[in-house]
C-alpha cells in the first residue's frame, strides 16, 4: 500500500477525496443539467453540444462535465483565457468565442465567472460553460461555411464582459445578437448558459462554505495530484518507447492537395508526450485546428485508455505534454478559417494517435473509424410559410473492428456522438423529406473483426435551397489494422430530374457549396470502418 | 358477492414475495423463486401457505428478462422503403463516449427478418405514395415461409394517418401473424423510438400471452379454491392491468418490478400522513430512488439493453450502490465503492464465502448488524470475517479497520446522497420539504444518514421493507393509458385552433373507458388527461396533467407553470406546442395493506457497543416490540431489513404499522 503513503495528516483521507470529487463533479453536472433543459436551441438540448467546468482559484480546472470531447483541450484554458480582466468583482461573468483566444470554432460560446466567499477579496475559484450556438452570424446559416479567413465565419467575441457586477453590459449583448441570424433564439440560449453559471457559482460558493478556506484549498489541491497519480499510474503501465504515425485530410476544400498531419508520441516515466511536428502548414481554408483542439484529440485518446472512474481535472492532464508547430494545421494563427478544424481535423488527429497507439497496444486497439462527421448544413425560404430554414446535421459511419468484435455500423465516433434528427421530426420542421436512411451495407474493411459499414442518406429538398457539404475520407480510408483491409471512402451525390422527368447523378466533392432546386436530393454515403486483423482465408 | 381474498406476488431474481388479504388479516411469506418458470414458485408457494386467493396482482420480471436474455418470439418488422436499418442505426450515438471498442446490443429483428414495402405518407398526412399491397403479400409470403408468427409494422407518420398499417396489419392477421403495430403501441413521432417500443411489443406478446394464460389456468385451477382467479399484472407506471391486456401490451409490463415498490413506499407515505415523499430501495446490488410529489411521476424515456421503450414509467434512477457493493481503491489511491458487487455468489465476507470488503461488511464491522442476525432467517454473520476483509483496504486508514468501515459508509452514502440530488434538486426541489421512505433489505441501514446529507426531517419504514413490492401491487390503482402524437401550436397570443383537439381527446377517452371497461373497472373509472408540451423550437417535452382540453389558454399555463416549477423560468412570448395527449383511465386498487401481521414476537432487548462518531452503548429492539419511542442511538431489527437510529434521532411506531425516525 506504500502509494497511499503520500496522504500525510492534513490532506484529505482517500474517503474525503472520493466524497470531494463526487461534490464537485456533481456541481459541474448539475450546471450542464440546467444548460441543457433550459436552452432552446436542438444543437444544446438534443445532441448536448456543451461542456460545464469547475475551476480552483488558480484556474486550474477540478471537475468538467463533457458530453462532447472535443471540448476537453479547450475547457481547462477558459480561465486563463480571461485572466486579463481581472480584477475580478461578484456577479462579473466574461463571454467569448475567439479561437485565437481561449476558443475552439466561432459557434462554441464560453462563459466564465469568478466565484466569492465571505470575507475573502479574491476569487476562491470560477466556473465555466461552453455550448455550440446554432448560429454566431458569418457567411452561412449556422457558420460552418467553407471559407478562407476566420472573419467570414462569423463574429468573433474577443474575452470581454458580459455582465458587471451582476449587471448585464446589454451594449455588449446587443452588438452581438444584431450579428447573428436569430437573435431570440441566441437570447434565450445566452440566458441559459447564464443560468448555469449563476447555478454553479452558489453551489461552489455553499461547499467553500461548508468546508472553510483552508479545508477548500486542501482538498482541491489533492483532488488534482490524485488526478496525477491516476493518469501517471495508467501511463506508466503502457510499453514506454517512441511511435510516430502519419495520417492526411482528403483536401482543403479549395484546392485537391491532401493535408498531411504527424505525431511523435513518447511514453517516458509515465508520461506522454504527443510532437506534431512535420504536420502541414495552416491553409487559407476551414481545415485549420486551433492549438486547444488538437490537444482535445489526443486527451480524448488517453481518456479511452483510462479506467472509466478517472476524474477529469487538472491533474489528469499534468504528464501530458506538447510540440505544436505555431501556424500548422495543428497549432493555426489568424487569421485563418477554423470551422472545419474542430469538426474535420480533429478526427483526423486523432487517427494519427490512434495509429500510434495501435502500434503500441496491437491486441487492444481497434482499427480506424470513418474518420468524419459528415456536415451537411443547408437553408432557404420554406416554401410552406414563406420564412427563412436552417437546418444542421452530421451523419455516422463505420466503426473499426477491433479485438472483441466487428466495428459498428452506422454510428458517430470519436470526437462526437450527437443524435441523428428523426425523419418524422425533421420533416415537421423543415421543407425537407427523407428519402432513405440505411446501413451501406459491405462498406466496411474486410478482416477477421469487419469494420463498421457507413450510411447512405438521401434527402430530397421541397423547395429551393443552398447546400454545404463539410466531409471527409472521400479519397482517403479508414485503416485497418493487424492485417484488417481499409473501409471504402465514402462519396457525395447530387440527384437531379430534367423536365422530362430523366434521373440524373452527379458526384460531388468532399468540400463544396451547392445550389438545389425542388426536387433535388443529396445522397451521401458515408465511409466504412477499418478491419482488424487476416479475414480469413475462402476455402 | 363472496369476499374477495387479495394477492400480490412479486417475482423477483432470488425470492418471490407474497402479500396475502383474507378477512381483513394480512400475511407475508418469501419463497425461492424458480426462474426457469416462475409461475411454479406462486402456485407451489400457495398450495404450501394453503392460501386460496380469488383476485392476483402480479409484478414480473418475465417481460425484462425475455428482453434481457433475448428469449423472446422471432420477430419480422415491415417498414416504410429505404428505412429498414432505422432499427438498427437508432440514433447513431454509441451508448460509451471514451468506450475504446464500442458496442451495442444487436436489435431484436436481425437484418433477414426486416422488410420494406412501397409506400409514403407526409408530414401532414397526405398520401404521397400509395401502399404496394403486392409487395406486401409478397413480403408476407416470405415470413410465413420464415416460419415466424409475430410481426411489428411501422410506417412513417402512422401516428398522423394509420391508413396503411391498419390495412397491412389486417393483412397479417389474415395470415394468422400476431401483429403489433406502431399506431397502436405508441402512436407518437420519432421512427426510430416508436418502432423499437413496437417490435418490443410484438417480441414479447406471444411469450406474455402464453405464461399468463397458464399461470391464470393454473392459478384457477389449483390455488383458487374453487371459481376463476382474476389475474392483474403491475405495469411500469405503477398501475395494474388485466392479464389480457398485459398480453397485447406486453411492452407496457418491462418495469414492473421497481414499479411495485415504489407504489408500495409512496402508499405507506400516504397512510403514514406524507404526501410528499422520495422514495429510496436499496438492495444487494442497485439502489433506486424517486421522487413522489402526491403522486408518482412518470416519465416515457426508458432505455432498456440499449432499447428505447417510450411507454410510461415510474421515474426511478438508479445507482450502482447496494450492501454487496465492493469498496477498492482506484489508480489515485481514491476510495471508491461499486458498481461492483458481490452479489448474491459470493455475496459479502460476513456471509461465510466473499473475501471483498462491502457495505455489509462494513456494517458488521461498526457492530451495527449482529451474528445472531441471520439473512433471510438461516445463514447466520460473521463480524470477523467482515473485519478481516475491511482489513486488506484499512492501510491508508491507520490501518485500523474500524476508520475504514466508517470510511466506505461515507462513500456509499455520497454515491446515494448525489443520486437522491438529481432527482430532487437537480429539478427544482427542495428535498426538505419531503419525507423519505426507506425499504429493500439495506434501506433502512442508510436511511438517516441521507436524510441528514440533504435535510429531509423525518424518515417512514414501511412495516415489511422487504416485501414492499408485493404489498405495493395490491394497492395499485387499476390503469389503462392511451395517447395519440398531435403536433399543435398554442401560439403565445392564444386563441389556437384547438376543435380538432377535442375529437382526439373524446376518441382517447372512449378507448381507456372500453378497455378499463374489459378489465371489469369500467364502473368505478376516473378519467386523467395529460398532454406532452414543449416550447416552439424545443425538442424536449414535459408530460404535464390537465384538468381539461376545452382552453387553449389553459393548456398554455400548465405547461408554464410546469416548466417554471422545473426549469426555473417561463417564456411568455414563444408558442407552445402540444405534441402528445395522453389519456389515462384509473380505477382504485384494492383496500391499502394496513396492519401485516409482522413477526410479534417477545420484543428482547438487547444492548452492545456499536461505532457511531464514537462507540456507544445502543439498544437492539425487535421490530415486533417496539411499542413506543426510543431516542438513538438504536437499531431496530426484523427478519428482512435492519434500521439504524443514530444518536440525533428518534424512532416510534405509527398506527400505520410503519416506523417513523424524526431529528431530536
Amino acid at each position: 500500500m506504500a502509494e497511499h503513503e503520500q496522504t500525510a495528516d492534513t490532506l484529505p483521507d482517500p474517503a474525503r477525496l472520493a466524497i470531494f470529487d463526487s461534490l464537485v463533479s456533481s456541481i459541474a453536472d448539475e450546471m450542464g443539467a440546467t444548460l441543457r433543459h433550459t436552452a432552446l436551441s436542438p444543437n444544446i438540448k438534443e445532441r448536448a453540444d456543451f461542456s460545464c467546468a469547475v475551476f480552483d482559484a488558480a484556474g486550474q480546472l477540478l471537475a468538467q462535465a463533457a458530453h462532447i470531447p472535443v471540448h476537453l483541450g479547450a475547457m481547462p484554458e477558459s480561465v486563463r483565457a480571461v485572466a486579463h480582466l481581472a480584477p475580478w468583482r461578484a456577479g462579473d461573468l466574461a463571454i467569448l468565442n475567439d479561437p485565437f483566444l481561449g476558443g475552439t470554432h466561432l459557434p462554441d460560446v464560453t462563459m466564465v465567472s469568478p466565484v466569492f466567499a465571505e470575507g475573502i477579496a479574491e476569487p476562491i475559484g470560477y466556473v465555466a460553460s461552453r455550448a455550440h450556438q446554432a448560429d454566431i452570424g458569418g457567411m452561412a446559416p449556422g457558420s460552418m461555411p467553407v471559407a478562407e479567413e476566420l472573419i467570414q465565419e462569423g463574429l468573433v467575441i474577443p474575452p470581454l464582459r458580459l455582465y458587471r457586477g451582476g449587471e448585464l453590459v446589454s451594449e455588449a449583448l446587443e452588438l452581438i445578437l444584431r450579428n447573428v441570424r436569430t437573435p431570440d433564439e441566441r437570447r434565450g440560449d445566452f440566458a441559459a448558459q447564464v443560468a448555469a453559471q449563476r447555478l454553479g457559482e452558489r453551489r461552489i460558493a455553499a461547499l467553500h462554505d461548508e468546508l472553510g478556506e483552508s479545508a477548500w484549498t486542501r482538498h482541491t489541491a489533492a483532488l488534482l495530484d490524485h488526478g496525477e497519480r491516476a493518469a501517471r499510474a495508467a501511463l506508466r503501465e503502457l510499453p514506454q518507447g517512441r511511435w510516430a504515425f502519419e495520417d492526411a485530410l482528403d483536401d482543403d476544400g479549395h484546392t485537391e492537395e491532401p493535408v498531411p498531419i504527424r505525431v511523435e508520441l513518447t511514453l517516458e516515466g509515465g508520461g506522454a508526450h504527443f510532437d506534431f511536428s512535420g504536420s502541414a502548414p495552416q491553409r487559407a481554408a476551414s481545415i485549420n485546428a486551433v492549438a486547444p483542439v488538437t490537444r482535445s484529440a489526443c486527451y480524448y485518446v488517453i481518456r479511452c485508455l483510462l479506467p472509466a472512474e478517472t476524474p477529469t481535472n487538472a491533474g489528469l492532464f499534468r504528464p501530458i505534454s506538447f510540440t505544436l508547430p505555431s501556424g500548422s494545421v495543428v497549432a493555426a494563427n489568424p487569421p485563418v478559417a477554423v470551422a472545419a478544424g474542430n469538426v474535420e481535423t480533429s478526427q483526423r488527429i486523432v487517427d494519427c494517435v490512434w495509429g500510434a497507439f495501435a502500434q503500441i497496444l496491437p491486441e487492444r486497439m481497434p482499427a480506424a473509424s470513418s474518420g468524419t462527421m459528415n456536415n451537411l448544413t443547408a437553408g432557404g425560404t420554406d416554401p410552406r410559410t414563406g420564412g427563412p430554414w436552417a437546418y444542421y446535421e452530421t451523419s455516422g459511419g463505420g466503426l473499426g473492428g477491433g479485438p472483441s468484435g466487428a466495428g459498428l455500423n452506422a454510428a458517430h465516433s470519436h470526437m462526437t456522438n450527437t443524435l441523428n434528427t428523426p425523419a418524422e421530426a425533421l420533416e415537421l420542421a423543415y421543407p425537407l423529406r427523407v428519402l432513405e436512411n440505411s446501413i451501406r451495407r459491405g462498406s466496411g474493411g474486410a478482416g477477421l473483426r469487419r469494420g463498421g459499414d457507413g450510411l447512405v442518406r438521401r434527402t430530397a429538398f421541397l423547395g429551393d435551397a443552398r447546400v454545404t457539404l463539410i466531409t471527409e475520407r472521400r479519397s482517403g480510408q479508414a485503416w485497418g489494422v493487424n492485417g484488417g483491409g481499409d473501409g471504402s471512402p465514402g462519396a457525395n451525390w447530387l440527384e437531379t430530374r430534367d423536365s422530362s422527368g430523366e434521373a440524373s447523378l452527379e458526384r460531388l466533392p468532399g468540400k463544396v457549396v451547392i445550389s438545389v432546386r425542388a426536387g433535388d436530393a443529396v445522397r451521401l454515403e458515408t465511409p466504412g470502418g477499418g478491419g482488424w486483423g487476416s479475414a480469413p482465408s475462402a476455402e | 358477492m363472496t369476499e374477495r381474498r387479495l394477492l400480490g406476488v412479486d417475482v423477483g431474481g432470488t425470492f418471490t414475495d407474497f402479500v396475502y388479504v383474507e378477512g381483513g388479516r394480512t400475511r407475508i411469506a418469501k419463497r425461492p423463486s424458480t426462474p426457469s418458470d416462475p409461475g411454479r414458485a406462486i402456485v407451489d408457494g400457495l398450495l404450501e401457505l394453503g392460501w386460496t386467493p380469488s383476485d392476483v396482482v402480479h409484478g414480473s420480471t418475465v417481460a425484462t428478462n425475455t428482453l434481457l436474455t433475448r428469449t423472446g418470439a422471432r420477430t419480422a418488422l415491415i417498414t416504410t422503403r429505404g428505412f429498414r436499418d432505422t432499427l438498427e442505426i437508432g440514433r447513431q450515438a454509441r451508448p460509451d463516449l471514451y468506450a475504446l471498442h464500442p458496442t451495442r446490443p444487436e436489435p431484436l429483428v436481425p437484418a433477414e427478418l426486416r422488410f420494406e414495402v412501397g409506400e409514403r405518407i407526409a408530414a401532414d398526412g397526405e398520401v404521397i405514395e400509395p401502399l404496394d399491397e403486392a409487395a406486401l403479400a409478397d413480403v408476407l409470403d416470405e415470413i410465413e415461409a420464415s416460419g415466424v408468427r409475430s410481426a411489428a409494422i411501422c410506417f412513417l407518420f402512422s401516428f398522423v394517418n394509420p391508413a396503411h398499417e391498419q390495412r397491412a396489419a389486417a393483412a397479417a392477421r389474415a395470415r394468422g401473424l400476431s401483429v403489433s403495430a406502431s399506431h397502436e403501441v405508441l402512436p407518437q413521432h420519432r421512427e426510430y423510438e416508436r418502432s423499437s417500443t413496437t417490435v418490443a411489443n410484438a417480441y414479447l406478446a406471444p411469450v406474455m400471452s402464453s405464461y399468463l394464460n397458464g399461470l391464470e389456468r393454473t392459478l384457477s385451477e389449483r390455488a383458487a379454491g374453487g371459481g376463476a382467479v382474476s389475474l392483474r399484472i403491475m405495469q411500469s407506471n405503477g398501475g395494474s392491468l388485466s392479464a389480457a391486456g398485459a398480453g397485447e401490451q406486453a411492452v407496457r409490463t418491462v418495469l414492473s418490478g421497481p414499479a411495485g415498490g415504489v407504489a408500495g413506499a409512496f402508499a405507506a407515505a400516504l397512510a403514514a400522513g406524507y404526501e410528499q415523499a422520495i422514495t429510496f430501495d436499496m438492495g444487494g446490488t442497485s439502489a433506486d430512488v424517486s421522487l413522489c410529489p402526491g403522486r408518482l411521476l412518470e416519465r416515457t424515456d426508458l432505455m432498456i439493453d440499449g432499447m428505447p421503450i417510450r411507454t410510461p414509467a415510474v421515474d426511478v434512477h438508479t445507482v450502482g450502490a447496494g450492501g454487496g457493493s465492493i469498496a477498492w481503491f482506484d489508480a489515485g489511491g481514491a476510495l471508491r465503492v461499486g458498481p461492483q458487487s458481490a452479489g448474491a455468489d459470493p455475496g459479502p465476507a460476513a456471509y461465510g464465502r466473499g473475501e471483498a470488503p462491502t457495505v455489509t461488511d462494513a456494517h458488521a464491522v461498526l457492530g451495527r448488524l449482529r451474528p445472531e442476525q441471520r439473512l433471510g432467517g438461516t445463514i447466520a454473520l460473521d463480524p470477523q470475517r467482515a473485519e478481516r476483509a475491511l482489513r486488506t483496504i484499512a492501510g491508508p486508514f491507520g490501518g485500523d479497520p474500524l476508520v475504514a468501515a466508517a470510511a466506505v459508509i461515507d462513500v456509499v452514502n455520497a454515491n446515494m446522497a448525489r443520486a437522491l440530488r438529481v432527482i430532487s434538486v437537480e429539478r427544482g426541489r427542495d428535498p426538505a420539504r419531503f419525507t423519505l421512505v426507506a425499504f429493500g433489505g439495506a434501506g433502512p441501514l442508510h436511511a438517516c444518514d441521507l436524510a441528514e446529507a440533504l435535510g429531509i426531517p423525518a424518515v417512514v419504514i414501511p412495516p415489511s421493507p422487504g416485501v414492499l413490492s408485493a404489498s405495493g401491487m395490491l394497492s395499485a390503482d387499476v390503469t389503462r393509458d392511451t395517447e395519440r402524437g398531435v403536433h399543435l401550436t398554442i401560439a403565445a397570443e392564444g386563441g389556437a385552433e384547438i376543435g380538432a383537439l377535442a375529437e382526439v381527446y373524446e376518441a382517447l377517452e372512449e378507448q381507456a373507458l372500453a378497455a378499463i371497461g374489459e378489465d371489469g373497472y369500467g364502473a368505478e373509472a376516473r378519467i386523467e388527461y395529460a398532454a406532452d408540451l414543449r416550447y416552439q423550437g424545443q425538442s424536449h417535452e414535459l408530460t404535464v396533467g390537465l384538468a381539461g382540453y376545452g382552453s387553449a389558454a389553459a393548456i398554455r399555463e400548465a405547461f408554464q407553470a410546469a416548466h417554471e416549477e422545473r426549469f426555473g423560468f417561463r417564456d411568455e412570448g414563444r408558442g407552445v406546442e402540444l405534441v402528445t395527449a395522453r389519456v389515462k383511465a384509473r380505477a382504485a386498487g384494492d383496500e391499502p395493506t394496513a396492519g401485516i401481521e409482522g413477526e410479534r414476537s417477545a420484543g428482547a432487548e438487547m444492548e452492545h457497543e456499536v461505532m457511531w462518531d464514537d462507540r456507544r452503548a445502543t439498544r437492539f429492539i425487535e421490530r415486533g416490540g417496539l411499542t413506543r419511542q426510543v431516542e438513538g442511538p438504536a437499531v431496530i431489527t426484523q427478519v428482512d431489513a435492519t434500521t439504524l437510529v443514530p444518536p440525533g434521532w428518534r424512532a416510534g411506531p405509527l398506527e400505520s404499522g410503519a416506523l417513523l425516525l424524526e431529528r431530536v
